[in-house]
Formats: C-alpha cells, sequence, structure tokens
C-alpha cells in the first residue's frame, strides 16, 4: 500500500505542496527544485511552479494567487501543445507567456513541468539558459 | 470597400514580411477571434485551431494581467503571438529565423500599416467584416429565412442568426463607402492681421487665394463654405471665408480677421492660428 503524505508549508513567502511516495524520489525533479530555488532569488523573479507525475513544488511571491497561477501554466503547456501540432514544431522547448504585469517562462523537462514566473523586464533569456537542461 | 482595404493593406504587407523572411512560414492577424487578413501561405483552418488555443490561454491569463503575447519554441520552429493595437498577429518560423529580425519587422510594419488604414479609413476597426473571405453563413441563414418566413419570427435561434448576417451583408454591400476618399483636410498655419471696416462681414475671415486654390485643387467639386480657426491654446471656431483683396496683404501668410472672432478665439494680430478647411 502506497503510503501518501500531503502536507503544506507555508512561510511568509513559499508555500511548498509535497505528494510523494518516499521511496521513489524523482532524482531529476530535486535537481531541478534545487536550481529553481536559486533562480528563484534572482532578481525580479516572482515565484516559480514545478510539478512532476507526483511531486509539486510552488514558491510564489503572492501565495493568493497559487491556484490561478497553476491554472495558467497548466493551460500554457496544454495549448502550446495543440499550436506545435498544428505547425509541426515538434518537442516544445519552452513557451514565453507575456501578461501586463508579469511574464512566465513555461517549460517541459522530462516529466518535470515548470513555470516561473517573472517581473516584465526580468531577463527571461537568462532564465531560460539557466534552467535548460 | 472600407473594410477590403483594410484587410488587403494587412495581407499585402503580411505577404511582404514572408517575402522579406522566407523563413516566416505562416503569418495572420486577428481580432476578437476573427482572422482579419492572412498570409498566402498560411491555411485557415490551423490558423483557427491556432486562434482558439489561444482564446484558452487568454481566458486564464489575468492572473498576470492579461495577456499581450506568446512565443512557443519548438524543437524545429516557433510560434509568436503578438498583440498590437488591439489586433494579435500571428508569426509561424523556423528555427533558423533570426527571431530578432522577424519581431523587429513585424512590430514596425503592422502597426504602421494599421495606423495608416486607420487615418485613411477612419471608421471603426471592431467591424467584423474585417475578415478577407467571408463565411458562406449568410446563404445559409437567407435560405432559412426564406423558408421560415411563414412562420412566426419568434424563435431565438433564427434571431441570433440574422444578428449574425448583418456584418457579412454589410461586406457585400459596401454602400456606407462608395464615396470617393477624401484626403484629410491640410492644416495652414497664419499669423492674425485686424481685419475691420464698416462693410466687413464680422463672422467671415479672409485667407489667401492661393490657400484657397489649393484646397480646391484638393478637393474638386466638393464645397468648402467654412474654415475651422484653431489657436495654439486649443480654441476653436467655425467660421466663413474669403479670399484677401487687398494686395499688400497676399502671400503674406496672414489671415485677416475680424474683431469678433479675435475675441471668440481670445486671440490678437501677430498671434498664430491653424486654419482647416471644413469639406462638405
Amino acid at each position: 500500500m502506497v503510503k501518501k503524505k500531503r502536507s503544506i508549508h507555508e512561510t511568509a513567502t513559499t508555500v511548498i505542496v509535497d505528494d510523494v511516495t518516499s521511496s521513489e524520489e524523482d532524482q531529476a525533479f530535486t535537481d531541478i527544485s534545487k536550481n529553481l530555488a536559486e533562480i528563484r532569488k534572482t532578481k525580479g523573479v516572482v515565484g516559480y511552479i514545478l510539478r512532476s507525475t507526483t511531486s509539486a513544488t510552488i514558491d510564489l511571491k503572492e501565495p493568493e494567487k497559487i491556484v490561478e497561477y497553476a491554472i495558467l501554466s497548466s493551460q500554457v503547456l496544454d495549448s502550446s501543445r495543440e499550436i506545435s501540432d498544428l505547425y509541426d514544431l515538434g518537442d516544445v522547448e519552452s513557451i514565453l507567456i507575456e501578461g501586463k504585469e508579469v511574464k512566465a517562462l513555461c517549460m517541459v523537462i522530462g516529466e518535470n513541468k515548470i513555470s516561473i514566473f517573472m517581473e516584465k523586464d526580468a531577463d527571461h533569456a537568462d532564465i531560460l539558459e539557466r534552467v535548460s537542461p | 470597400m472600407n473594410n477590403d482595404v483594410y484587410a488587403f493593406a494587412l495581407k499585402n504587407t503580411l505577404d511582404e514580411i514572408q517575402n522579406i523572411c522566407p523563413d516566416v512560414s505562416n503569418t495572420f492577424i486577428f481580432k476578437d477571434g476573427k482572422i482579419l487578413a492572412k498570409g498566402e501561405t498560411t491555411n485557415e483552418k490551423p490558423a483557427n485551431n491556432t486562434i482558439n488555443a489561444f482564446d484558452t490561454i487568454t481566458e486564464r491569463a489575468d492572473a498576470i494581467g492579461g495577456l499581450e503575447a506568446v512565443t512557443i519554441q519548438g524543437a524545429n520552429g516557433r510560434v509568436n503571438i503578438a498583440c498590437m493595437n488591439d489586433f494579435y498577429l500571428t508569426t509561424v518560423s523556423s528555427k533558423k529565423a533570426d527571431e530578432n529580425y522577424v519581431n523587429t519587422l513585424t512590430r514596425v510594419l503592422i502597426p504602421t500599416v494599421i495606423k495608416l488604414v486607420e487615418k485613411i479609413h477612419p471608421t471603426s476597426t471592431d467591424d467584423e467584416t474585417l475578415t478577407v473571405e467571408p463565411e458562406p453563413v449568410e446563404d445559409e441563414v437567407a435560405e432559412e429565412n426564406e423558408a421560415d418566413n411563414a412562420e412566426i419570427d419568434e424563435n431565438e435561434p433564427v434571431e441570433e442568426e440574422t444578428a449574425t448576417t448583418e456584418p457579412t451583408e454589410e461586406a457585400e454591400t459596401p454602400e456606407v463607402d462608395d464615396e470617393p476618399l477624401l484626403p484629410e483636410p491640410p492644416v495652414t498655419q497664419f499669423i492674425v492681421e485686424n481685419l475691420g471696416g464698416l462693410l466687413v462681414s464680422s463672422d467671415t475671415v479672409r485667407i489667401d487665394k492661393t490657400v484657397i486654390a489649393e484646397w480646391n485643387n484638393l478637393y474638386g467639386d466638393k464645397k468648402i463654405n467654412e474654415v475651422d480657426v484653431e489657436t495654439l491654446d486649443g480654441i476653436t471656431t467655425r467660421c466663413k471665408f474669403k479670399p484677401i483683396k487687398d494686395e499688400k496683404h497676399k502671400g503674406k501668410g496672414t489671415i485677416r480677421m475680424p474683431e469678433k472672432i479675435q475675441l471668440t478665439l481670445e486671440t490678437k494680430k501677430g498671434d498664430l492660428v491653424m486654419v482647416k478647411p471644413v469639406v462638405e
């Protein structure tokens, strides 16, 4: 029987949702998670969402927007795959969505789906480089 | 005609972009979920599917303050959808394409063309009839309407469909734009000169004959009986005009103005005013 642990740790700026089977820790997920934690310290980065099939890490400056950001990033990844198929773009490497206030960089690395939210003037190219495998 | 010109201008611009950048394979412009113009090589179906996919993102984009642009980088190419003057331009390019070059080109050309067309045809761009290729909805609806003529028209779907036909009918019957295109009235600057005398009409200014002749040349048969005079402070009045008769005032860039109009405009001799003909 799989033992499920679900906990929410909330600090001033961080919310982490773990849904992990202790025996199946994904090394890639951990590595990306560490990398994102570093990127999070970059000026202009307002947070990120990392999801794998079994786990999720969320760190956002505005925790009240977690749901909105999570739905948006999920929709972006789905719609981008549709658009990519329409024009034979192949595997989607990255998606940049620019809003009036915030922009987001979304990527899929293996089973891990990443969305990094940042201010409009942040250097997304640099962040993309840092997060790319 | 107006909308056709709009679509024509945008379509040509898109084609030119693709000519200049052969690595750009598809281009189209849409607004409110409808394609306004598309490049020669762009198919309507994938374009519409792209719009639908984009709209689903837009619906969720309140969290980031509304959506302005999306760039999808794939292994073989890239799709960019960017908002420009309330229009959305989509470009699909191969991986070889120089992203900065394409972006620079499109972000200069498209807004310029949109502005130009808006200036030439200052009617609303919200009109759905901007669509290049009207869909064959109208015929079907017309047939349905004919068939349903005997019935009482309290059927909601019929009402809705009738509503959707209005713009397409407009597209096919361009009655509004039968008149030839008139150029924007030229604005001429003049220095105010006093105009007085017993026989002087208080509501008429005097303008150089050559300027009046230029207006007449520009507008041909159109009547120009009045001018709008505006001061640098933004005060405007409309008044009649006549050519300057006095030889010593001709060709000096002055407008001879009765005191009453000067008071209305809060201007005086020596001040600069801008004059624009009122074309009827």
